[in-house]
């Protein structure tokens, strides 16, 4: 590997001094039988809970048996994905289906069967969809994967909504539905990668779908097979390196996951700092928490929310890594960004891919061409305004059933003023840059990069949780009573 | 003719390389943005670039990272175009 600047895959500075998969002694002993099997015992014990500890058992098994059995990846890979997605429930489906069972009058039904046939449904469908993609490469399905699904998820969100359909008809178009959404943008890949002439099998990108690494997030990490081919390890001391880092970032995970839990014993358990929903409610029913509890709240929020973004990615990417694949960490060292297209970089690396794969790829090569700086703005806002609020509204479709849609929109207005701003901020922030402007590397420099990064973060964050409690007038409200104007 | 384009395109790595504090040597086949090496600012720069540049001419649905991921594999995107 390039002994490169520090980067998302490289440790440098005092964290030379933990970087084991530079010793020669230790790659060459991670590649002996004994040094394998340790790898995996120490990524056992970093991933076990005493609750969890048979996922554990199965998943570190899966991922060792892909890593040092070239013939059996694709099988492997296609039976962990399925078997979680079967009896760990990565995804919550049937939390889902369940709303429209009990509506329908199907009360003895099992969501969870429910929920197993659906997805069996649908990927039985996939595998389908891609079919068709290879044998039509010109069709609107091979060209445009997102809008067509875009499309078909609009139709089943219209025919599955109430009064158009009952019963049966109904429960099945919502199961479809309730599988589709979290699977949306795992099968928008596996499509786009239809076109490459070095795809994998149909078990292989079945298997990119949620896979057994990437929990129920619907943003998928390691994106789609055809990264996953880029990444993988190509010599066995490359994977034996990406394996010893897959251990160091599942410990690491562990020590933040243990930090946060000794935080929130001290902010939440000790000090009192109430959520940001509780503050807000005591100061819209006149009995407000003073100004320092209000900002230790709002704070607190961000550090608990940075943290569980930050040990849900380092133990999803030390999973993917211990099969092989040499994925770049979901968050790396967000708090030395040093510009807010640095923070976007840095923060959660595998939705911002997804956004930019997505939205800012196609908008950047389609307008503005003649227009340097309004075809980037336009761009970044495509993919971090647009597509952002486009993915949030989507990852809770099952809302369209308990709210309406027209709840589900109006209740979401202070989600898209949060994807506004931010996009604004990161579009200004990238036409900079991309005009040569650096922030100064002097201390004073990065001091007041962060306080303007994290300030921006902090504030906006008031609008950005997806609780639907409370309005956008009532947060604005709630932000300047902060500053003392009310 | 090839090898000014080729050097041009190396001078402007290189320049956009040293600007991110990266002052490794570069060879024509190493990754730029697949290994992490350049984010994808950069990588839009680059294309904003050859745009100018070389005239080339992206479109969104065959635009992958691997045509502009090297200095190689630029230079093969020129020549097919130029080609074309």
């Amino acid at each position: 590997m390039s002994q490169t600047k520090a980067s998302r895959y490289s440790d440098q500075g005092m964290r030379a001094v933990w970087a084991i998969e530079d010793n020669q002694a230790v790659v060459a002993w991670a590649q002996t039988r004994p040094g394998k099997f340790a790898l995996l015992v120490l990524a056992f014990l970093a991933l076990c809970t005493t609750e969890e500890w048979q996922e554990a058992l199965f998943f570190v098994t899966a991922m060792g048996l892909f890593a040092y059995y070239p013939p059996w990846r694709s099988m492997v890979f296609f039976v962990s994905t399925y078997t979680v997605a079967f009896f760990f429930s990565t995804a919550s489906i049937d939390d889902a289906i369940s709303e429209v069972a009990l509506t329908e009058g199907f009360v003895t039904w099992s969501p969870v069967a429910l929920s197993y046939v659906a997805l069996v449904v649908f990927s039985f469908l996939a595998w389908g969809l891609m079919a068709y993609a290879r044998y039509d490469k010109q069709s609107l399905l091979t060209r445009r994967p997102v809008l067509t699904l875009l499309g078909i998820e609009c139709l089943l969100c219209l025919l599955s909504y109430k009064g158009i359909f009952s019963g049966y008809a109904r429960l099945a178009l919502w199961s479809l539905l309730s599988v589709l959404t979290p699977y949306f943008w795992f099968l928008v890949y596996a499509l786009v990668d239809q076109r490459s002439k070095d795809r994998n099998n149909d078990l292989f990108q079945l298997g990119t779908f949620h896979p057994a690494w990437g929990g129920s997030s619907s943003s998928p990490i390691g994106k789609g097979a055809a990264y996953l081919r880029k990444v993988f390890a190509k010599t066995p001391e490359e994977l034996a390196i990406t394996q010893i880092k897959a251990v160091k970032l599942l410990i690491w995970a562990k020590v933040i996951s243990i930090t946060r839990m000794l935080l929130t014993w001290l902010f939440v358990g000790h000090f009192h700092i109430p959520t940001v929903s509780d503050a807000m409610d005591a100061s819209l029913q006149n009995h407000a928490y003073s100004l320092g509890m209000e900002w230790a709240s709002l704070i607190w929020s961000v550090i608990a929310y940075s943290l569980k973004v930050a040990i849900y990615g380092h133990f999803a990417v030390g999973a993917g890594r211990l099969a092989g694949f040499r994925l770049p960490r979901l968050s790396w060292r967000p708090l030395e960004s040093r510009t807010l297209i640095d923070y976007f970089n840095r923060f959660h690396y595998y939705f911002k891919e997804l956004l930019v794969d997505f939205f800012f790829i196609p908008t950047f090569f389609s307008v503005f061409k003649k227009h340097p700086r309004l075809r980037l703005f336009f761009a970044t806002f495509m993919a971090a305004g647009v597509g952002n609020a486009l993915f949030h509204f989507m990852s809770e479709i099952e809302m369209l059933e308990t709210m309406g849609l027209w709840c589900m929109v109006e209740t979401y207005h202070s989600y898209l003023f949060y994807c506004f701003v931010l996009a604004t901020g990161i579009g200004i922030s990238q036409v900079r840059a991309n005009a040569g402007y650096k922030p100064s590397a002097s201390l004073w420099g990065r001091i007041q990069s962060f306080f303007v990064v994290w300030g921006f973060v902090t504030i906006l964050h008031l609008f950005g949780d997806e609780s639907r409690n409370h309005s956008l007038i009532e947060r604005m409200h709630y932000l300047a009573s902060m500053f003392g104007w009310f | 003719m090839e090898n000014i384009r080729n050097q041009k395109i190396r001078d402007y790595l290189t320049e956009t390389l040293k600007n991110q504090g990266d002052k490794q040597p570069l060879t024509d086949s190493d990754s730029l943005f697949v290994s992490g090496r350049l984010d994808s600012v950069s990588m839009m720069m680059l294309v904003v670039y050859l745009e100018d540049e070389f005239a080339v001419n992206f479109k969104a649905e065959d635009f992958e990272v691997t045509l502009i991921d090297s200095v190689d594999a630029i230079a093969s995107l020129i020549a097919s175009q130029v080609l074309a």
